[in-house]
């Protein structure tokens, strides 16, 4: 999918900060919130790092495709005890929300949960592909150390998985080699959780 | 016991079996006189292995003649402090500088840790078979280990340890360090071993401490523990006490300001990390395997990660740690400092690959502090993704004796090279000028503009690894770097001026090889290390072709048989003009 060049801020983006820590606990929330706040398709969904002294965690960012449906989101939104921002608009403690909101919104950062096209990324399907259905820009792929990008041809094994991220103004999918010459999203479904804690 | 030592008295004051120096003390394996027929199967079949390296009788201890006195450079005062200690050593031991290559492993956990299962004994028997001379118990810090673990398997250890006199069986714990990864934490045997290991968990276990997050008063609380096993030694609670971090690159929580905060604040205590991680099954395809991550690297970055890593960190490179991997990556950088900072490998064996036994039904861990005893199950864990002790990880450290102190002596001199799948059975590696020289972690003190060789010995493979083939060794690298000094910013993890500046053709697997490289004529402090591969397997440096032409290439999840992966990393030496 060609993606039209799409200045900064011409779609309102809000920032929710719900207390998540993990990134798996910001997925299922932004899956919550599509439906809670009614999210019109076309939404695209990140989740963001807040390394912070004050805050440790997740808060995911929502940018809308259009203005139509930002008062009611935003409604729905500020009936909850979560933190939210929009624009210069505060809700609750609301400092990694408006964090969340600004790299969105500058496409400097963050990792999309939902983008246009994201639905049909399951199963296996070429980078050509992935490319041609998505909001996906560019991929690139870790450990390819001679730099060569990759053959539109080659088969990525989705694992119905797949977290493009917000650099310089493009959504970028990280790709890593995969078994049988094919590729991978380097981000896995479920990565192996630290063992010693939890009996 | 075979040592004509009296091992009446096991109460409070337990004494180890192995002397701390006298030869006497060697385990009849490693005795020459005492004869094959007087050997049992197993200890026989220790001997072999070590006939395989070239190495016994009056080739036994491969290493360093240590050089004489010499002038410290300012940039490089604890790598003559470690020439220090090391001079020491060779004086004390038996006079001509030579060393034990003793392997081992530091990463080992039992039915005492929460994802674990094994005795004590069925790990301690399984290390000794496969090879190993030490290894270290290193069940996971937590609540109820703490509580109850620390304490309840102190006794099996003691009775491996009598059971098992031809290997060296330390007990420590793995740490929970606040505020970052896991890091094996052990102490000498002794009558203080339990309670210190045990007041070490309760005041400074992340997870029993609740301090797991990223957050500046962690890590104020990990120096404070590395400080307090400093204390305990000084204080003479323990003989001695070692820090190493496990599995540094795995998750990325691990910053190159902790790790530089670590080493710096206990020089002596904190004195490595894995250069490899353990669990090296998990990336055997399925459907014989895992077909997971090797090492179980398989993460991505968190709000806990260190900003700056890249996404190839969170990966294993020819099944080691991106750290390591990396010409003129962490370590180097590390290493350029010109302070001393060691690499392991280890088993982290907690479940192994294609085992049969399966965790022993009842019993309660939390209120227990243990599971029940294994028993036979009926199917083969093709899941499981480790190896036993020795089965494919080992850590070499030269010792001046077989004895506990000499073990952690030789780890904190850095005397350490290690190996995967037996690539190699001995490695001999010597910096000389004139008539002085060192090997692995030492400090040659040279005259400005000296020309200075470098000497490797390598005993190949010689004989069936533990998948039952003769690894061949195709290729060892020479890696140099420029000794730049401490950095301003300890968040460094790349040091421009270190490269792979010599490569040799090998493709051998049976007798020994020996390799000679000049350094030339030095006038600025450098260190070199070395790294051989089975060639199967490689790509670019993450650095470049100038630096690293033919490096480890990224493991792939879900097919990475270590098998066909080998590789051995030795420490480094340095080279000091003044």
């Amino acid at each position: 999918m060609t993606t039209p060049y799409d200045p900064s801020g011409v779609h309102p983006v809000i920032g929710v900060d719900a207390g998540t820590t993990t990134l798996r606990e910001a997925d299922h929330l932004i899956r919550d919130l599509t439906t809670t706040l009614g999210l019109p398709p076309g939404t695209v969904a990140c989740t963001h790092l807040i390394r912070t002294e004050g805050r440790r965690g997740t808060a995911v960012s929502f940018a809308l495709p259009e203005n139509g449906s930002v008062e009611e989101v935003w409604r729905r939104l500020t009936a909850t005890e979560m933190g939210a921002a929009l624009d210069d608009r505060r809700h609750g403690p609301a400092g990694a929300a408006a964090a969340a909101a600004a790299e969105h919104a500058a496409r400097r950062s963050g990792r999309a949960v939902l983008f246009p096209g994201s639905d049909q990324l399951t199963g296996t399907l070429t980078v050509a592909d992935l490319l041609q259905l998505s909001a996906v820009d560019r991929v690139i792929v870790v450990g390819a150390t001679s730099g060569d990008s990759p053959d539109p041809v080659i088969p990525v094994q989705t694992q119905d998985h797949v977290r493009p991220e917000w650099r310089e103004g493009q959504l970028v999918l990280a790709l890593v080699p995969a078994a049988g010459n094919t590729l991978a999203p380097f981000e896995v479904p479920n990565p192996t959780p630290c063992c010693a804690d939890h009996p | 016991m075979s040592h004509g030592h009296s091992h009446g008295d096991h109460g409070h004051h337990h004494h180890h079996h192995h002397g701390d120096g006298d030869t006497s003390s060697l385990p009849p394996a490693l005795d020459t006189s005492v004869p094959d027929a007087e050997l049992t199967p197993s200890q026989l079949s220790r001997r072999g292995m070590l006939r395989r390296t070239g190495l016994l009788g009056a080739g036994l201890a491969a290493g360093g003649v240590l050089a004489g006195a010499g002038e410290a450079a300012a940039s490089a005062q604890q790598a003559a402090q470690q020439q220090a200690a090391q001079q020491q050593a060779a004086k004390s031991s038996k006079g001509n500088g030579r060393y034990l290559w003793l392997a081992g492993d530091h990463h080992i956990h039992t039915q005492y840790s929460s994802d674990a299962k094994y005795r004590v004994i069925d790990h301690v028997r399984q290390a000794n078979a496969h090879g190993l001379d030490w290894m270290v118990i290193t069940d996971h810090g937590s609540v109820a280990h703490a509580k109850i673990g620390v304490e309840k398997v102190n006794p099996d250890i003691v009775e491996a340890r009598e059971k098992t006199d031809d290997t060296l069986v330390f007990q420590g714990l793995e740490w929970n360090i606040p505020g970052a990864e896991h890091g094996t934490v052990f102490v000498h045997p002794g009558s203080n071993e339990v309670a210190v290991l045990k007041e070490f968990e309760n005041s400074f276990d992340g997870s029993v401490k609740n301090a797991s997050g990223n957050s500046p008063a962690n890590e104020a609380l990990a120096i404070a523990g590395v400080n307090f096993l400093a204390d305990q030694v000084r204080r003479r609670k323990v003989k001695d006490a070692l820090f190493l971090a496990n599995h540094p690159a795995r998750k990325g929580i691990d910053s190159p300001h902790e790790i530089r905060g670590w080493r710096d604040a206990q020089p002596s205590i904190a004195v490595g990390m894995e250069g490899a991680p353990g669990h090296q099954a998990g990336g055997i395809p399925k459907p014989n395997g895992p077909g997971g991550g090797r090492g179980i690297y398989d993460g991505s970055p968190s709000a806990d990660s260190f900003p700056g890593y890249p996404l190839e960190s969170y990966r294993t490179w020819g099944g080691f740690d991106w750290m390591t991997s990396t010409v003129g990556g962490l370590w180097d950088s590390l290493l350029a400092e010109g302070k001393p900072w060691w690499i392991t490998a280890n088993s982290d064996s907690h479940n192994v690959y294609a085992d049969t036994a399966v965790r022993g039904p009842g019993g309660d861990f939390n209120a227990n502090g243990r599971y029940e005893d294994p028993v036979y199950g009926t199917g083969i864990s093709l899941t499981d993704t480790d190896f036993w002790p020795g089965q494919y990880s080992r850590t070499h450290v030269g010792a001046s004796s077989f004895a506990y102190k000499a073990v952690m002596d030789g780890i904190r001199a850095g005397r350490v090279w290690v190996d995967h799948g037996g690539l190699i059975s001995g490695l001999d590696a010597r910096l000389s000028y004139g008539g002085r020289e060192v090997t692995l972690g030492g400090a040659l003190h040279v005259r400005r503009g000296a020309q200075v060789d470098l000497t490797i010995k390598i005993s190949l493979s010689n004989g069936p690894n533990w998948a039952q083939f003769q690894p061949t060794l195709a290729r060892v690298d020479v890696i140099q770097g420029d000794v730049t000094g401490p950095v301003t910013d300890k968040d460094t993890f790349a040091t421009p001026k270190t490269k792979v500046v010599k490569s040799f053709e090998v493709n051998k697997s049976t007798g020994t090889v020996r390799l000679t490289y000049s350094l030339g004529r030095l006038d600025k402090p450098v260190y070199v290390r070395l790294r051989g591969t089975d060639g199967n397997r490689s790509a670019v440096g993450i650095n470049g072709a100038a630096v690293d032409p033919v490096g480890p290439a990224m493991d792939v999840l879900g097919d990475a048989d270590p098998w066909k992966d080998l590789w051995f990393y030795s420490n480094p030496m340095w080279v000091l003009p003044a």
